[in-house]
């Protein structure tokens, strides 16, 4: 077997007759499956942990072909291999060398260590099965007398002991990995062009997408924006001018759209009205029925006000409850949104300082006397929006010169801490006696300063109205 | 036959017996399944008498409340019944801020209940 330049595929080699294989691999898992694929193709397999065992097996019997991994413990592949091809007695047997063939000195070493084929891992079964016949067809170069041959490697020269027939053998296994190896890459690189592809494509369309998202979110953020303005309009828009009363408030929601508002407003020349209304939940649901309810609180004579109605040629001033009654009516909340609304409304009679006020559903009024003493009138009623036709009950309350009354939403007696505990009614209180002597707008501030500190560091999760009125007495 | 996922739902005599299985009843996602399930529950009967079991509710928001009373409405309208057992103090809270624990009927726990119907 001389033509050295026949190009002959691996599945063209002759079938083999079973013969007797010695394998020295020590990855028990990979001898496992080298020698199911051998003794599937009908041949005996003898396996070898390490070169010491080899050496032993060898001395024992001696196979037809060996197969040898080469980092091995005790004593490594090309230690085995030299020691197999110095011995006249076993020199003969065909050995392939299992490697990763990742450097190219391993090839001089390989040739030095006198083997007869590399397989380079991972191996194709196949390709092992027909280089094994191939060996075993082509019998070894017998000459004892081995050349010492010179190369160069990589900047180096290495002197190398090796039979023409081994470097053939060896040079020809080695090439076909390298061909096989390179087909590998080609296809690899193939699919990683169109994968790159693929990826270009996709982040494409992601760029695409996240401007879209981004002009959908500004698009949005504008919206809130504009509402929320058209919420604001439900605040008081005009100050105030009473000389007998101080007026003072604060109005903080937690998110741009809120389900609280508020108002204080002259209704006629002796009377003020003012109110504190929460719609339950949040975003934009709620928002949008404080908006509609606000148009129906409004204290200009108008078709949709409930506080003033035109009577002939005067005005006249709806009652608190039945003020709550009529939103009540207009108000059921609806199965789809649930929502509902508390609200504390009052009308104070400037003069007298008498306030007739409803309470529905709503936190209690607070009355702070000049004096310090306290009054939390129970609030009686229930919720806008749950018995269709209840009546509310009307309350009264008569201020003396210097009282303070607050109107507020629960967002301040129920605001929490960190630790999930609730400001209090009692706290609410407390601020806003120990300010009693600071002007009225410093007492209110005061209070949402107290909120916001307890709130800490998240801050207020509900809205937050505080609306405070002192009824200065007459002519003072 | 419907699967719910936010009650358990049983009969008792003639009374339907709904416990809700959550601990919170938070978001609007949570409130829109129950409502979902539990109009679902009520259908277009006329005259149920219906039993909310809050044993398992450790937190509920306000707006809960909204659900309950459209509820309410609906089955009184209809000349049924509606009651609710076993409702903790701090849940308890909610109601009576807003005075609904005079609209509602509210008793300490199931058997009081279904004695009450």
């Amino acid at each position: 077997m001389t033509d050295s330049t026949s190009q002959r595929q691996p599945s063209e080699a002759p079938s083999l007759r079973p013969v007797d294989v010695l394998l020295a691999e020590d990855s028990r898992i990979q001898a496992r499956m080298l020698e199911r694929v051998l003794t599937r193709a009908g041949h005996s397999v003898r396996i070898a942990g390490h070169g010491g065992e080899a050496t032993a097996l060898l001395a024992e019997r001696h196979p037809d072909l060996i197969i040898s991994d080469i980092e091995m413990p005790q004593m490594d592949g090309y230690a085995f291999c030299k020691a197999v091809k110095t011995d006249p007695a076993t020199r003969q047997i065909p050995l392939i060398l299992l490697s990763t063939l990742s450097d190219p000195v391993d090839i001089i070493r390989g040739l030095d260590a006198g083997a007869d084929n590399y397989v380079t891992k991972p191996y194709d079964p196949e390709y092992l099965l027909a280089r094994m016949a191939d060996l075993l067809a082509t019998p070894l170069g017998g000459d004892a007398e081995e050349a010492s041959l010179e190369v160069t490697l990589a900047g180096q020269t290495f002197k190398v002991k090796a039979g023409r027939q081994q470097v053939l053998n060896l040079l020809v296994s080695t090439f076909e990995n390298a061909v096989a190896k390179n087909r590998e890459l080609v296809v690899v690189n193939r699919d990683l062009s169109l994968a790159r592809d693929e990826l270009q494509r996709t982040n494409e369309e992601l760029v695409g997408l996240n401007e879209r998202i981004s002009r959908i979110n500004s698009q949005m953020t504008r919206d809130l924006e504009a509402a929320a303005r058209v919420q604001q309009s439900l605040l008081p828009d005009e100050a105030v001018e009473v000389p007998t009363i101080d007026v003072a408030w604060r109005y903080v929601p937690c998110q741009k759209l809120a389900g609280d508002f508020l108002n204080v407003f002259q209704l006629d020349a002796e009377h003020v009205g003012l109110f504190v209304v929460d719609v339950s939940g949040h975003g934009v649901p709620s928002s949008l029925l404080a908006v509609t309810v606000g148009r129906f609180l409004t204290p200009k004579v108008s078709d949709s006000s409930l506080l003033l109605r035109p009577d002939g040629d005067s005005v006249v001033i709806t009652s608190p409850a039945d003020v709550a009654a009529q939103l009540n009516d207009l108000f059921q909340a609806d199965e789809f949104s649930g929502l509902y609304f508390t609200m504390a409304y009052g009308v104070l009679h400037v003069p007298s300082g008498r306030l007739r006020y409803v309470s529905a559903g709503h936190p209690p009024l607070v009355r702070v006397a000049a004096d310090g003493s306290v009054e939390v009138p129970e609030s009686r009623g229930f919720p806008v929006g749950f018995v269709p036709g209840v009546e509310f009950d009307g309350q009264d309350l008569s201020l003396a010169a210097g009282d303070r009354l607050f109107l507020y939403s629960d967002g301040v007696p129920e605001a929490m801490n960190a630790q999930r505990e609730q400001f209090g009614e009692e706290a609410m209180v407390e601020v806003l006696t120990r300010h009693r002597t600071d002007p009225l707008d410093g007492s209110v501030a005061a209070l949402l300063a107290e909120v916001e500190r307890w709130c800490e560091p998240e801050g207020p999760l509900d809205d937050v109205s505080i609306l405070g009125l002192e009824w200065k007495a007459s002519g003072t | 036959m419907t699967t719910y996922r936010k009650i358990d739902v049983s009969k008792v005599g003639e009374v339907d017996v709904a416990v809700f299985k959550d601990k919170k009843i938070l978001d609007e996602e949570a409130l829109d399944e129950l409502r979902t399930e539990l109009l679902g529950l009520l259908g277009t009967r006329a005259g149920v008498d219906l039993l909310l079991d809050f044993s398992n509710v450790e937190f509920m928001s306000s707006a809960m409340l909204g659900l309950l009373g459209v509820l309410n409405r609906k089955i009184v309208s209809s000349k049924g019944r509606l009651k609710m057992c076993s409702i903790r103090p701090e849940i308890f809270q909610v109601f009576k801020l807003t005075n609904l624990d005079k609209l509602f009927s509210i008793h300490p726990d199931a058997a009081a209940a279904m004695a009450a119907f």
